[in-house]
This record gives C-alpha cells, structure tokens and sequence, in this order.
C-alpha cells in the first residue's frame, strides 16, 4: 500500500529544523521530498549534536538531522552558481511544491522568486517559513525559533508568577510553526486541486506561536499562570520519592478531587498538603492509583523516561530506521494511523546520495554532464 | 483566499480536536460544532472560534460531511451510536492515550507532563513547569488539521475515506525533538537550568532587564555578533574591558565561568541603560541577535500583527488568518 502523499513532489530547499520538520511530515506520508543542500553550504542540521560515535566531523553521523529528514533524497546544488540555479529550476519544474526557510530575500537573490518560481511551473506551490512572515514591518527580520518565543509573548508568560520571563531550552518556534507549515501545505494543495492554481503559503513562526496561545490572549492574565488552572483545581506539579522526581495532578473530573485526597489520606486539599503526601509515595504506583480512581495524573518524564516509555512503544512512537552511518536508530513516526494509507518513516538522506538517481534518472540529465557538474563544484 | 472552501467538517469536540477544528474553519472550511465539553467563556472564544454550533442529528450532519473529528479524551459520543459514517467521510478519532494502550483521564498539564518538555522547563529549585497556555492541546488540534487533510489527499487516490486513529500523547511527545535523542545518543538527561544557556563548560544568560522590560540575548560564539555589539558599546561609552577582547581568538563555551559573568556584568549594565526599542533597532541594524520580549497584552498592538491582520478588528483574540496566501499570478482564485 502506497502512503496518503503517493505521487506528489517536494523540491525541498529548506534546512536546518523548521522547514524540514514539515517536509518531514510529507516525506514519511509518501510525498518524493528532494532535500536541495551544499557541501559548500552545509545544513547547520548536519552539525548539530548528538553524532554517532562522537563524529561531528562527518556529515552523515547527526541523530538530530536524521530525525529531522527522514525518508528524503539528497541532491547537492550549489546555489551561489547561476548554473546550479537552472538545474534547481528543474526540480522546480518537476515538482508541486518548493519548500524554503532562508532568510529574507534570499530566494530573490539566487534567482528563485514566487515570480520566477511561477514562470517555471504556473500551478506551483511555494510554502515559507520565517520568524515575521514575507510581509509587514518585520518581514527583514533574520532570526530562529527563540525571537518568536521572545516576540509572541510565550517568554513573557512562561515561568513562575512574579519572576522573570523564561526561555526554556528549546526553539518552540522551531516546532510548531513547521506543523503549521505541513497543514499550509496540504491545504495549499487541496486548494489548487479543487480550482487548479498554485499559491505562496507564508508562515510566520511568531504567528504560529500566538495562534497556539488563543486561549492565554483570550484570558489576558496579569501575571505568569504557571501550571495553575482557570478551571480546575488541584492543578499542578508535586514532588514524588526519588531525585527531581515529579507527578502532574489535575482534578478536572467531578469527584476527583476527593478521589485525590482519598488516596493520599487527606482530610483538607492544599497544594501543601498534597505534596507533603506525595513524596512519600513512589511516583509511577500513584499516578496508577489516581487513574484508577478518575483523576488525571502521569509521571513528569525526562528524556530517559520519553525513551523508554511503554506507552509510546506500544504506539510505536519511535520506529526502528536503518541508516548507513547511524546504524539501526529510532526515529519519530506520525501521531496518527491511516490504515489504508500507511506511513512508512525511512532512513534520512547522506549528503548528495541520490544525485544520479534525481539528476539522471528523474530530470533526464546526461551522466556525463552530472559528472562534469559535479566536478566544477555546481553540484556540490 | 479561503483554501478549504467547499469542505464541510463535523466535530465532536471534549479539548483534543478543538483547535483542529478551528484551524479547518479559519481556512475557510464550513465546520458545524456537533457537540462539546465545558469550558470557560475564554477558553471557548479561543478554541471554538469560526466553528456553528449545531443540534441537528448527527446522521443528518454526517451524510454530506468531507471530515468528522471525534475527541474521545473522555468517553464515547452516545448519539453517534448506530449512525452509519459515509464511506467517503474521513473521520479522525483523537484519544488521550494512544488506542493500543489502556485509556486513562489525561489533561492537558498530564499530556505534557510525558513529552519530556517540563522536566527542562523552569529552575532547578522549584517544580517542572509547562508552557504557556494549553500547549499539549493545541499540538494535538495541529496534528488533527494534517490527519484529515492527508485522509482528504488520500481520498483523492483511493476514492475511500478512512478512520484515523490519533494519539495527544504522541502529538505532545513530537514537540520535544531533543530530550530523548540526547538521551539514546549520549546518557545525557536534560536538567532545568532557568535561563542559563549551557554550552561547554559553561554557561550564559539569556534574558537581561532592560530600562523597560527585558530582552532575549546571548555571549555565544559568533565572533561577527559580538563584534558588532561591543562597537556600539564603545561608541556608548560602555564596553569596558570587552573592547580589548579578540573575539575570533577565543571560544566563549570554553572560558571560565568568571571571567564570562564579568563580561556579562559589563553587557548588563548596558542593557540597562536602554530600551527595549533601542537595543532591537541597534540589533536589527547591526546584527547583535538580540530580541526585546513583547509583553502578552502588547502583542496586539504590535505592527506586525497588525500589518498581518492576526488580531482582526482590534481585539485581543488572535482570529486572523494561520498563515498569509499569496496568489498566483491573475489574482485570488
């Protein structure tokens, strides 16, 4: 069985992780994603930790670009050579969808504009990522996940009330505006096969960001809410037997906040209280029993915990990928199941592995001119 | 330009599909809201937003509908019992746990409890913390938008809809793209460390006060960063000892922890002097990094949002479009 995306075409020139989470997504769905990328200007994903074996050296041997690309092809274009932008209009040709994430003007420099673009193939989608957006005051504005973190008001409201604002170690930007991204693009395409055009689907990582928020904007608190709820209560994060060991509670069922004190032997709720009971307790054995008894609660997991999680195995979650350097390796899988349409996650690509099979096989280029090309460093 | 127009969706909603469904309908899908959970006032103008509420039986609903989403965070949906779902219909059935494991009560705080993503958010002293807002939720309603447009792609090459199972445990879990890899790959597990960035041996601020606020920046190595950031500074008077330092001979991640907060004691008391507005129109120009931090209640006002029409009519409800659509060429379609 094919996947949902059997026969669509991604010309990829997207990199590092907002735009490739994405075509990641289409990729694993059945979609050919041809990731376009440079030795000359490499992927910043290629050297991003952790490598197998300690190889930060070689381009292949990154856990964080493989999770990041599974199931593409790799050719090496060099962009900064004009020749290397008419063998990229090819694949722009080729494709449904061009993929980028550069920084501003960047497309329109090389040659590849949304106008270009269009002239090449009429019906063509291109779908952007950016921190601002292509349009507006910002659109000039180079950046990554964490500006938009800085300028959605996620730092301002993350953390404890009356402290700070806090920026966790992790771009969130860098996540959701690329599911952001996945949804543009397929809507883009439902459009285009219902009237037959093309459009550019611009994404915005502060945008995204806020959109994921429209519940704290409808609320509007004055301070940082923390883990405390509007709704229900008790709400939040409690100490369990065990180093930096922690269970989240939330009584939102009728009853559960009885249930809660129930378990834990209590005659008066407080968020004190609680945790004075808890961390005596062995923290999987009582989120067992709060279960059981109706109440929401789960174990707060580190990356070990994420790992070695039953429920995620039983979902298959992380799906085991044979890659040549990285070896038999976990790689994240869709959340979802399409029965008829199976997903299938594969290997990410090693630099320029599949060169002939794209340049030759797929665009009809001659060997000999792949060779040549190669050679004086257009396709590198 | 409305992409979805045309698409009648029917949804169930109890939190995990909510804002699958807004998503459908803010791109110009008709979404009928078939039934949902309680929740505040607020909640329900964020999460329900664009979306009609319908009594309507839910045969009568279903036998024209594109896509059903069907939340069963909670329980089943009685009235759905003995409908007979089109064979077209694309029907995304989201649960709390993934279908293969046993159902339990998850929220949004339990959901993102087991991403892996609290246990390195907030400060070693105190409890994990969550991201703002409802988080587990919303990645879930995300995650349910491309379920039913890829069953709706998939439609299209097999003419048949198809039930699609969808997990918020797993949605939450994609978030989180570092912990676990770190983990497999290294034996490394992520610790909170408050607004410290740590890199080598050691580590960096990231969130400065400012004269009226605070902005996001960091002493990392990027020798043309720094270098432009202590020219101003020298121009203000203000750089110190950091005007002598040879920015491409030296590896931040790898200096001493005392000699890195003295530098950053001297960046700080620059910061300070300034606000937000100058130090983001300094960077802007010269290319420092640098973000101020946009307080929630003045994102609205910004003219960003604005120019992009995010907070439509001046409120505070972000209810404008996901993302912008520019034509093709001869105009909107």
């Amino acid at each position: 069985m094919s996947g949902a995306l059997d026969g669509l075409k991604i010309a990829d020139f997207s990199w590092v992780g907002a735009g490739p989470r994405a075509t990641k997504d289409l990729a694993d769905n059945g979609a050919l994603v041809v990731k376009i990328e440079s030795a000359k200007r490499l992927d910043l994903g290629r050297m991003s930790p952790p490598f197998a074996r300690g190889e930060r050296k070689n381009h292949d041997a990154s856990a964080f670009f493989a999770q990041t690309n599974t199931s593409k092809k790799s050719v090496t274009i060099n962009l900064s050579d004009p020749r290397g932008i008419e063998v990229a209009k090819k694949l722009v040709a080729w494709a449904d969808v061009v993929v980028e994430n550069f920084g501003p003007g960047f497309m329109d420099r090389i040659g590849l504009s949304w106008e270009v673009l269009q002239e090449v193939k009429p019906d063509i989608i291109l779908a952007s990522v950016s921190v601002a957006g292509k349009t507006g005051p910002m659109a000039g504005f180079r950046g990554y996940g964490n500006a938009a973190a800085a300028m959605s008001g996620h730092a301002d409201m993350t953390g404890w009330p009356g402290s700070e604002p806090h920026m966790p170690p992790l771009a969130y930007g860098d996540v959701v505006a690329p599911m952001m991204l996945t949804v543009a693009i397929l809507s883009a395409l439902e459009h285009r096969d219902r009237t037959g055009k093309g459009c550019h689907v611009d994404v915005s990582q502060i945008e995204a960001m806020v959109h994921v928020a429209g519940d704290l904007f409808a609320e509007m608190p004055a301070d940082k809410p923390a883990n405390h709820d509007p709704l229900i209560a008790p709400h939040g994060v409690f100490p369990v037997a065990g180093e930096d060991a922690w269970i989240a509670i939330a009584c939102e069922a009728r009853g559960s906040a009885e249930a809660l004190a129930s378990e834990l032997g209590l005659d008066e709720i407080s968020d004190e209280a609680i945790a004075a009971a808890t961390r005596l307790r062995d923290g999987e054995d009582l989120a067992q029993a709060l279960c059981d008894a109706g109440v929401a609660a789960a174990m707060v997991l580190d990356g070990k915990g994420v790992s070695e999680s039953a429920d995620l195995e039983a979902a298959s979650h992380f799906v085991i990928v044979d890659h040549p350097v990285l070896g038999r390796a976990h790689m994240p899988a869709p959340p979802y199941q399409l029965p008829l349409t199976p997903w299938h996650v594969g290997p990410a690509p090693c630099l320029g592995e599949h060169n002939r099979e794209i340049f030759v096989d797929t665009l009809g280029m001659a060997a000999e001119d792949l060779a040549a090309l190669q050679e004086e460093g257009v396709l590198a | 330009m409305k992409l979805l127009e045309g698409l009648k969706v029917v949804v169930l909603a109890d939190r995990l599909v909510d804002f699958g469904g807004v998503m459908l309908a803010r791109m110009g899908a008709e979404v009928v809201l078939a039934g949902a959970c309680e929740m505040t006032a607020p909640r329900k103008a964020a999460w329900h937003h664009g979306m009609t509420p319908s009594k309507a039986p839910l045969a009568e609903l279903l036998a024209d509908a594109d896509v059903l989403l069907e939340d069963r965070r909670s329980e089943d949906w009685p009235d759905l019992k003995g409908v007979t779902l089109p064979e077209t219909l694309v029907h995304v059935v989201a649960t709390g746990y993934p279908e293969e494991t046993p159902q339990r009560p998850a929220t949004d705080l339990t959901l993102m409890a087991q991403s892996g993503l609290m246990h390195v958010i907030g400060t070693a002293e105190a409890p994990p913390l969550r991201l703002p807002g409802e988080q587990a939720y919303a990645l879930t309603g995300i995650q349910v938008a491309t379920a039913a447009l890829m069953g709706l792609r998939a439609r299209r090459l097999t003419g048949k809809g198809q039930r699609t199972p969808l997990s918020a445990l797993q949605s939450a879990t994609l978030s989180n793209y570092r912990e676990a890899v770190m983990y497999e790959w290294t034996g490394r597990i992520g610790r909170r460390v408050g607004n410290r960035l740590v890199r080598g041996s050691s580590g960096v601020r990231q969130v400065w006060p400012c004269s009226d606020g605070f902005v996001t920046w960091s002493m990392i190595d990027n020798p043309g960063m720094m270098r432009a950031l202590v020219r101003v500074m020298v121009e203000q008077g203000a750089a110190g000892e950091l005007a002598e330092v040879d920015w491409g001979a030296i590896l931040v991640a790898d200096t001493d922890q005392e000699v890195i907060d003295r530098w950053q004691g001297i960046v700080a008391k620059f910061f300070a002097r300034h606000d937000r507005a100058t130090l983001a129109g300094w960077s802007l120009e010269h290319g420092w990094g640098l973000s101020a931090i946009t307080k929630l209640s003045e994102v609205p006002e910004s003219p960003q949002m604005k120019a992009r029409g995010i907070f439509p009519d001046g409120g505070t409800l972000p209810t404008g479009p996901l993302f912008a659509v520019h034509p093709a060429k001869g105009g909107a379609a």
